[in-house]
């Protein structure tokens, strides 16, 4: 990216955050959803006792996804949070240089004074700008992280499905909650599909 | 782009007003800008907002190294007045901004901090520029609940803010006021309005009215002088102002 301020890229920039924002809600939403499952379901196969043994193993995993996830994208908030407070900045910096360049357009002959103020807002609007780079790379590292334990989620909640096909007089009850569990997770996918996608199409 | 026009010179102390920009965007008011000068000591009344900075910033360079610009005066708080402080700033980090001090946390939303801003008591207060003194005159709830004039005794001239601010159409913008009577229709409107005080508006009428005042300069509009003057603040005086008078044109 250029050092000079342009007009309108950052305010673009924003809108992409706070929709970014907005999507990690969805996601934090479904995980409190699958933790409160998950707990429900540990309950039910220590009912079930022996037969649900491997059921209770992996709903505990499910578990703590949901805990993992749920931490992953309070960082993502905090980054998103950090990212809105530099882009707001970034736009305050664009409005007073684009301001100042059409005051030195407008004056004569320009004082070398007035061109180091111009120098010294294009190194900061450089400087603000690397930064918003910096923390939208550490949001995809993290979006990236939550794709791949949603991936291990999918993995588990199917051997959910298969556990469930040992309970016995527990079956049909283990059966619902793996189905729950299975879409639940592959409701979160899409979502963490799109936040990528918002974020590497800046 | 604004001119820059001198009004007043004695020496090397003069007042130059920069007003009437063409070019301005039609959805933002014109103001007038005061710079007041004297041995080099540069003071800025009003700046304005920031969209109009660059024509501001340009018409003072015809006149004055705005870099030069040591203080600004801000009559009160409003976008108009001073929202272009962060930008002087920028300029010139070390200009100082006097400002009623109500709005003294308030004005950081466009710029500046606690070493930029100089608080200016409720009392007012005088402050050297050059060899000569400036006072900052009490005009509370005129319209602002924090507001002050700037009279220089020796040019004899009072900035006033928006006390005499008229909104002129294009064909009648003459920055100093001609006919009084055919001006001060533009003006009537904007004072029933924007005074909401009577006790205010008679308390600073009485005041002005034994001042020493050559020449009037509002903020918008044009500049009143001579006989107009004590004419203005006379005309003020009979206004009725205030919540009763907006009742009556609802």
């Amino acid at each position: 990216m250029s050092n000079k301020p342009t007009h309108n890229t950052s305010s673009g920039e924003l809108a992409g955050f706070v929709r970014l924002n907005e999507g990690i809600k969805g996601v934090v939403l479904i995980a409190f959803q699958i933790n409160i499952m998950a707990l429900n379901a540990i309950l039910l196969a220590h009912r079930a006792g022996e037969v649900a043994l491997g059921f209770g193993v992996i709903s505990k995993e499910l578990r703590s996804l949901s805990v993992e996830l749920t931490g992953l994208m309070q960082e993502l908030s905090n980054d998103a949070y950090l990212a809105v407070n530099l882009i707001s900045d970034l736009l305050r910096q664009e409005r007073r240089y684009r301001l100042l360049k059409k005051a030195t357009d407008l004056v004569v002959n320009p004082s070398p004074a007035l061109r180091d103020v111009m120098l010294r807002r294009e190194e900061e609007f450089s400087l603000i700008t690397h930064r918003v780079r910096d923390v939208r790379l550490r949001l995809l590292d993290r979006l990236e992280d939550a794709r791949k334990l949603c991936q291990f989620g999918t993995a588990i909640s199917r051997s959910a499905k298969i556990e469930a096909a040992y309970g016995r007089e527990y079956g049909r009850a283990l059966a619902e909650v793996s189905q729950e569990f299975d879409q639940k997770i592959q409701n979160i996918l899409p979502s963490i599909e799109a936040l990528c996608t918002g974020m590497q199409r800046r | 782009m604004k001119t820059a026009q001198t009004i007043y010179q004695e020496g090397s102390h003069r007042w130059v007003v920069i007003a009437r920009d063409p070019s301005k965007p039609d959805c933002v008011i014109d103001t007038n800008e005061y710079l007041v000068s004297r041995e080099g000591d540069n003071l800025l009344t009003d700046p304005g907002g920031s969209e109009i900075f660059p024509a501001v910033f340009a018409a003072l360079s015809t006149i004055v190294d705005p870099m030069s610009i040591r203080y600004l005066f801000a009559s009160h708080q409003d976008p108009d007045i001073i929202s272009s402080l962060g930008l002087w700033l920028e300029c010139n980090p070390d200009i100082r901004c006097y400002v009623s001090r109500l709005w003294s946390s308030f004005i950081p939303h466009f710029g500046g901090d606690e070493n930029s801003l100089t608080a200016i008591p409720d009392e007012g207060m005088s402050m050297p520029l050059g060899s000569g003194q400036i006072e900052y005159v009490p005009a509370h709830f005129l319209h602002s609940s924090g507001n002050f004039h700037l009279y220089d005794p020796d040019a004899r001239i009072l900035f006033s803010g928006d006390v005499g601010a008229a909104l002129l159409p294009p064909e009648e913008d003459e920055l100093f006021v001609r006919d009084f009577d055919k001006h001060i229709r533009h003006a009537e409107g904007f004072h029933r309005r924007w005074m909401g005080s009577t006790e205010a508006k008679l308390d600073w009428c009485e005041r002005a009215s034994r001042m020493k005042i050559d020449m009037l300069c509002p903020q918008h509009g044009s500049i009143y002088q001579g006989d107009d003057v004590m004419r203005f603040i006379n005309w003020f005086a009979e206004l009725p102002v205030g919540l009763s008078t907006f009742r009556h044109r609802r």
